[in-house]
């Protein structure tokens, strides 16, 4: 990011880097340069410790990428909004002409300074290029399933205000609560008996419309023992803000027996068409 | 308000009147009784043919009556405000006479211009400003009635119902408010002038479009007593299917909005496009005006989506249609697209404005040159070409074609590209200038601010699998809130303590305005960053209720809130003071460059005497030999003298 401030004043000859940087000129370089590094250092410290404090635990490998995702991004606009606002603190501070009733004197009259936009805008397009590259691999990679392990297929079904899920492969199991074994692939496909709702699992970072009519589908592979949380994203009418149950991550051998508990059978297919289903009362 | 100054016409003609004796008593109230008259006759007479007494499913009654009747009543409000007296008169065989057309455009009639159909584009701007600055205020007060049932979780102050309806509420009357904002009061007041226009290309129809949107205010204010809207102003099908006839308001109000805004964007683009004084080629063209042409195009563009997909609403809910009832057939992805490729572009119709008006101010506050002007105009014409290409990541999680997260994540992060050279322009005209810190300047470090956290946090959304977990969460309304309030909104407030000694020949109190800066730039960041936070840990938007975890944050966000909302009283009382009784304002108190401060403040009916020839772009500072403007007809001595005022005033 220096390269491109080092541009912003005509350097109309090029004399050696040592020399320049003793120029008026090569002094405020040097001290918005600063100003920009004591900045990035600061906005990187709150960039990496914001989304750490706060996204809920990772409880899949979906979320794991999530999690890299915005940390990423995260430390990558530190730099950006630093160079951003180191410059224009520095402009306030050097070149404050205060606030008097009459304009000030006019500036130097700098209409343009094309290396310096086609670096902006080379650099800025390199970011993106990183961003969507980025963007591609982590998409890739959570809408792959994993070959290692046989998936689990649950059936979602939203309706107001409150979620169902079936088990097709367990002898058809149903539950108001969502449990998964750890460590296996599921592939949830989610639909709606009425409006639109959005199937959410906040700890690990998926989430599908549940549409009425129509199935939608995602997947994850939960990693971790544990409960939580599934929620309605999708405003769906009068209580909306209650769509939401609780989930567990068990152990394999505990999810075939909760699989018996319900009264089905670990294993047994049953078919189920996700979209001929009736509201329950 | 100043009287203006009358510049005479011609020859004088007589003040009798040449008949038009009806036209000259209509006004904003005579508007207000027939339109409450057609609507509750009409109301009766839909509500009697549709419900069939034999029937007893009357549901589809009210919708059907309540339809009729808020469309009875914009019609009726224009009839009755005078919208139609000129055509009425041509189909009757006659003309308006001079001064009819002089009558029209509000001359010698005082305040009570500012509520009659009148064509001037000042009193226009200004009808915009006060309607533009209510509807805000009312979109605040639902916002903090929001905020306060939040500070707490459970049932608190009131239910789901009302909640989801307030959240509706306030939605689209900020979303109808800050799309007026800037281009309804400065491309209006400002731009024919910055151009060196009389006034803008077709006067009357500048009339017609505020007036149609004024009626479209009571109509949203009657979704709440019609049962309100259930959806957000998204009003996703089905959900808008089984919701009360709110919705039919709702959905009439937009289209009546779409229709206004329609009508005064064709009005501002063919204005820039062929009135500009002579010699005001496009590189001399203020950035400005640039700014609000590319903002009419694209809300030309896009916002007839909305129109359509309320109509198709309209259509499900009062004629059995199934545009987007899955039951019967429909889609309700469909409504989905309909509404994102207008809900993308509508972002950037409030954004460009203010953004341009921030660019434009910039130059003057810093005493230098617009850097890179030619980088802003493709950077503005980039956004708008960029920004209907994007809608789908709107719908990422919908289900909608999952093969197409890929581009569609492609066009989004694209537009950082545009983005970044604005900020470029910006922070290459600031440096090395000499920062007169008014309060102008201080909005323009604000707009840095936050426009800067809004548009990262935008490239965070783009990333699908971020948009997994992030959609739908509070992060969201964080983030398009520091677009649209610490960006945009805070563009538009600006463009208002800059333009103001214009518009009303006073001075901006700056002192009770600086307090209000920093007022809201502190209760802005604090709500908003708190709702980042409550964000990424998974709190859902639009929730009447949440969890005890997020209580710290929601305590905070309302606190912010109320910071905010004392700032913003602070600004109405520094506005409507300085309004009544501000310092006089001389022609040029920025030293500014571009036409508009070649008048005087107020500028008289039809703004310019002698039309100004344009030789150089406005931003010559500290170039003596580029000069914006030359006025032929003026005497050479006063032309210099002028400037010089403009110079040094």
């Amino acid at each position: 990011m220096s390269n491109e401030l080092e541009e912003l004043p005509e350097a109309s000859s090029r004399p050696p880097l040592s020399e320049r940087m003793k120029t008026p000129e090569g002094k405020t370089i040097i001290k918005v340069a600063t100003v920009v590094s004591v900045l990035t250092v600061l906005l990187l410290i709150f960039c990496i410790w914001w989304p750490l404090i706060s996204l809920p635990p990772t409880m899949s490998d979906t979320q794991a990428e999530v999690k890299n995702t915005l940390l990423i991004f995260s430390i990558a606009s530190a730099p950006v909004m630093a160079l951003v606002w180191g410059i224009a603190y520095y402009s306030l501070r050097h070149w404050n002409a205060g606030s008097g009733d009459t304009p000030p004197e006019d500036g130097p009259s700098i209409r343009d300074n094309n290396r310096l936009s086609l670096a902006w805008v080379v650099g800025s397009a390199l970011l993106t290029a990183f961003l969507l590259v980025w963007g591609l691999a982590a998409l890739t990679s959570t809408t792959t399933l994993p070959t290692d392990a046989k998936p689990l297929t649950i059936n979602v079904i939203g309706q107001q205000w409150l979620w169902n899920f079936q088990y097709p492969e367990d002898g058809g199991v149903t539950s108001n609560e969502l449990i998964l074994p750890k460590d296996r692939p599921v592939i949830f496909n989610v639909t709606s008996t009425d409006v639109i709702h959005s199937f959410w699992i906040p700890e690990m970072g998926i989430k599908i419309d549940a549409n009425p009519r129509v199935t939608t589908t995602t997947l994850t592979t939960p990693d971790t023992l544990g409960v939580f949380n599934v929620r309605c994203a999708e405003l769906c009418g009068l209580n909306h803000s209650y769509m939401e149950t609780s989930g567990r991550v068990v152990a394999p051998a505990d999810f075939d027996q909760w699989v018996k508990d319900q009264g089905g059978t670990p294993g047994a297919l049953v078919p189920l068409d996700v979209n001929k289903i009736e509201p329950k009362e | 308000m100043a009287d203006t100054e009358i510049v005479s016409h011609g020859t004088a003609h007589a003040e009798e009147s040449t008949g038009g004796g009806l036209m000259r008593r209509l006004n904003m109230w005579t508007g207000i009784v027939v339109g409450v008259i057609a609507a509750v006759v009409v109301y009766f007479i839909a509500a009697k043919l549709w419900v069939n007494p034999d029937n007893e499913n009357m549901a589809q009654g009210p919708d059907q009556a309540v339809i009729a009747a808020e469309v009875a009543w914009v019609i009726g409000f224009l009839v009755g405000v005078g919208a139609f007296v000129a055509p009425f008169r041509w189909l009757l065989g006659r003309d308006q006479t001079h001064d009819d057309e002089m009558f029209l455009a509000g001359k010698g009639q005082g305040v009570g211009r500012y509520l009659r159909f009148t064509t001037d584009h000042k009193v226009v701007g200004v009808q915009y400003l006060v309607l533009a600055m209510t509807t805000f205020g009312v979109g605040g007060i639902l916002a903090m009635t929001i905020r306060t049932k939040l500070a707490s979780p459970g049932e608190g102050l009131f239910g789901g119902q009302i909640y989801n309806g307030l959240v509706g509420m306030h939605g689209i009357i900020m979303i109808v408010s800050t799309i007026i904002m800037v281009v309804g009061p400065w491309g209006n007041f400002i731009m024919p002038i910055m151009i060196g226009a009389r006034d803008m290309a077709f006067p009357r129809l500048n009339a017609l479009s505020f007036w149609t949107l004024f009626p479209v205010v009571p109509i949203f204010l009657s979704v709440a007593f019609l049962g309100g809207i259930p959806t957000g102003w998204v009003a996703y099908a089905p959900l808008s299917d089984q919701a009360p006839p709110g919705m039919d308001a709702f959905a009439v109000g937009i289209i009546m909005f779409v229709i206004s805004s329609g009508i005064g964007a064709v009005n501002l683009i063919v204005t820039a496009t062929t009135m500009r004084a002579h010699g005001m080629t496009w590189n001399r063209t203020p950035i400005f005006v640039l700014g609000v042409t590319a903002t009419s195009v694209l809300g030309l563009i896009a916002l007839p989506c909305f129109e359509v997909g309320m109509i198709e609403t309209l259509l499900d809910r009062s004629q059995e249609a199934s545009f987007f009832v899955p039951e019967q057939g429909g889609s309700q992805w469909l409504y989905a697209n309909l509404f994102w490729i207008m809900g993308h572009p509508e972002v950037y119709v409030i954004l460009i404005p203010a953004t341009a008006a921030i660019l434009e101010m910039t130059p003057v506050f810093s005493r230098k040159p617009l850097f890179g002007a030619r980088l802003a105009a493709m950077g503005i014409i980039a956004l708008v070409a960029l920004s209907v290409l994007v809608w789908a990541h709107h719908m990422f999680v919908s289900g909608w074609a999952p093969t197409l997260a890929g581009p569609f994540m492609l066009t989004t992060e694209l537009i950082s590209i545009p983005t970044g050279m604005i900020f470029l322009v910006l922070i290459g005209t600031i440096w090395r200038g000499r920062i007169w810190t008014r309060l102008p300047m201080l909005f323009v470090y604000g707009f840095l601010w936050n426009f800067m956290i809004g548009g990262i946090t935008g490239i965070f959304l783009s990333d699908v699998p971020a948009d997994n977990e992030l959609h739908g969460a509070l992060f969201v309304t964080a983030h398009f809130h520091y677009t649209l309030l610490g960006g945009a909104m805070i563009g538009a407030m600006a463009a208002i303590v800059y333009w103001f000694s214009k518009m009303t020949g006073r001075m901006f109190d700056e002192r009770i305005g600086t307090w209000s800066f920093y007022t809201i730039m502190i209760g802005f960041n604090v709500t908003f960053m708190a709702m980042f936070f409550n964000g990424l840990s998974g709190m859902p938007r639009r929730v009447a209720d949440y969890d005890p975890q997020y209580l710290i944050g929601n305590m905070i966000s309302t606190a912010g809130a109320y910071v905010i909302a004392i700032g913003m009283l602070l600004f109405l009382y520094a506005t409507v003071s300085s309004w009544r009784n501000g310092p006089i304002a001389s022609a040029n108190p920025w030293g500014a460059k571009t036409l508009e401060w070649y008048v005087p403040s107020p500028p008289p009916l039809e703004n310019f005497e002698h039309l100004p020839v344009v030789t150089g772009d406005a931003y010559g500072y500290g170039e003596p030999n580029t000069i914006h403007t030359t006025h032929p007809g003026v005497p050479a001595v006063a032309q210099v003298a002028a400037l010089a005022e403009g110079d040094a005033s």
